[in-house]
């Protein structure tokens, strides 16, 4: 094995890690998603208003609405396009679930947790589930953002942005 | 004769999964489109919330209308040190007849039989003297006690993790609706699942 060997192995490894946990929280997107659209709307509507941060009217436009946009996350996650822009939202969004998840555990409301679908409640296995996504969906962020490094190019040319595609 | 039988033999199974559902403690018509089983624990803040807020207008639009038929069921919390015994009198008086009466004075008076344990004096006051005597021996028998037990293990089934707990039953599909619920949501949706 040559000196340069090694470096690439590792660089690989991560670039497969990478995929992996990106493909996984689209499926856990989509499965999301899928759970809440099969059911009536309105029962995901309640679940959004038991943790008590919105009007009536708020919850029933973030059942309405949330369910399609984890969709769109789960479906662009899945073809790794527009990654740096999908990665941060999908980021705001499992941090806003995981802190109304905290908040609410440490109140003892008792509620379910909404994630997918109705019949279960807030607990510390949620709480470890949804914090695991979210730092997943955090190391995905960080590393788009890593890929859009300047790079220097060949003596001679003009020196731009070149920023790969994919993971 | 045969066919009555054979017919007869493959309702069987159905007949012995079908959750028993205790006629005192049961209200509406049994053949409404939708089945309420309400978990709940009569020491219980939220379930005191519910009972005496969401519940009356539950009751009042689906219940009476022959929309939804309600089954209430126990869920004593282990936390809660009279709990099991509020659900013994309350399955005790619901033989004869006066379920609702008992869980109305239960659930009013949570505040102070939660703290001086002093059950029974409440339960007493929406029964006859006669009643009294006979929901105090019933509330010791062991048909009535594992009347709870049954309660308690058919939530554990249905993944009750939390009171008060709805499971709204339609046709072969169940909703378990946990905590403080919002009445103009859950009257959305129950009229979509009635329509």
């Amino acid at each position: 094995m040559d000196l340069q060997s090694k470096p690439d192995l590792l660089s690989n490894l991560a670039r497969i890690g990478l995929v992996i946990l990106r493909l996984g929280l689209a499926a856990v997107l989509g499965y999301a998603a899928w759970i809440k659209l099969r059911e009536p709307w309105m029962l995901f509507a309640m679940s959004v208003d038991a943790y008590h941060v919105l009007p009536e009217w708020g919850s029933m436009a973030v059942a309405r609405s949330l369910p399609w946009i984890e969709l769109l996350l789960a479906v662009l996650l899945l073809t790794g396009l527009w990654q740096r822009v999908a990665m941060p939202a999908a980021s705001v969004l499992l941090a806003a679930f995981f802190a109304l998840m905290v908040r609410s555990y440490v109140r003892g409301e008792g509620i379910d947790c909404g994630c997918f679908g109705p019949g279960e409640a807030i607990s510390p296995i949620t709480l470890l589930r949804d914090g695991g996504l979210l730092a997943a969906s955090l190391v995905l962020t960080w590393a788009a953002y890593r890929r859009a490094r300047p790079k220097p190019i060949a003596a001679g040319s003009r020196t731009s942005l070149a920023v790969e595609s994919g993971l | 004769m045969r066919l009555s039988a054979a017919v007869l033999l493959s309702l069987l199974p159905a007949l012995v999964a079908a959750p028993s559902v205790d006629k005192g403690k049961a209200f509406g018509n049994p053949s409404a489109p939708i089945t309420i089983e309400l978990f709940s624990d009569f020491q219980c803040p939220s379930c005191r919330a519910l009972h005496m807020g969401l519940l009356p207008a539950l009751i009042r639009d689906y219940v009476v209308p022959g929309k939804a038929y309600l089954v209430y069921k126990e869920y004593p919390l282990p936390g809660h040190s009279h709990s099991r015994e509020a659900a013994a009198y309350a399955c005790a008086a619901a033989r004869v007849g006066k379920y609702e009466q008992v869980a109305d004075v239960l659930f009013q008076n949570q505040p102070s039989w939660s703290a001086d344990g002093k059950v029974f004096e409440t339960v007493a006051a929406a029964l006859t003297p006669a009643e009294q005597k006979k929901v105090q021996l019933l509330a010791k028998d062991p048909g009535v006690l594992s009347e709870v037990d049954q309660d308690v293990q058919e939530g554990q089934s249905e993944r009750v993790n939390a009171t008060p707990t709805m499971i709204i039953v339609r046709g072969a599909k169940k909703y378990p609706i946990a905590g403080d619920l919002n009445y103009n949501l859950l009257r959305g949706f129950l009229d979509g699942l009635t329509k």
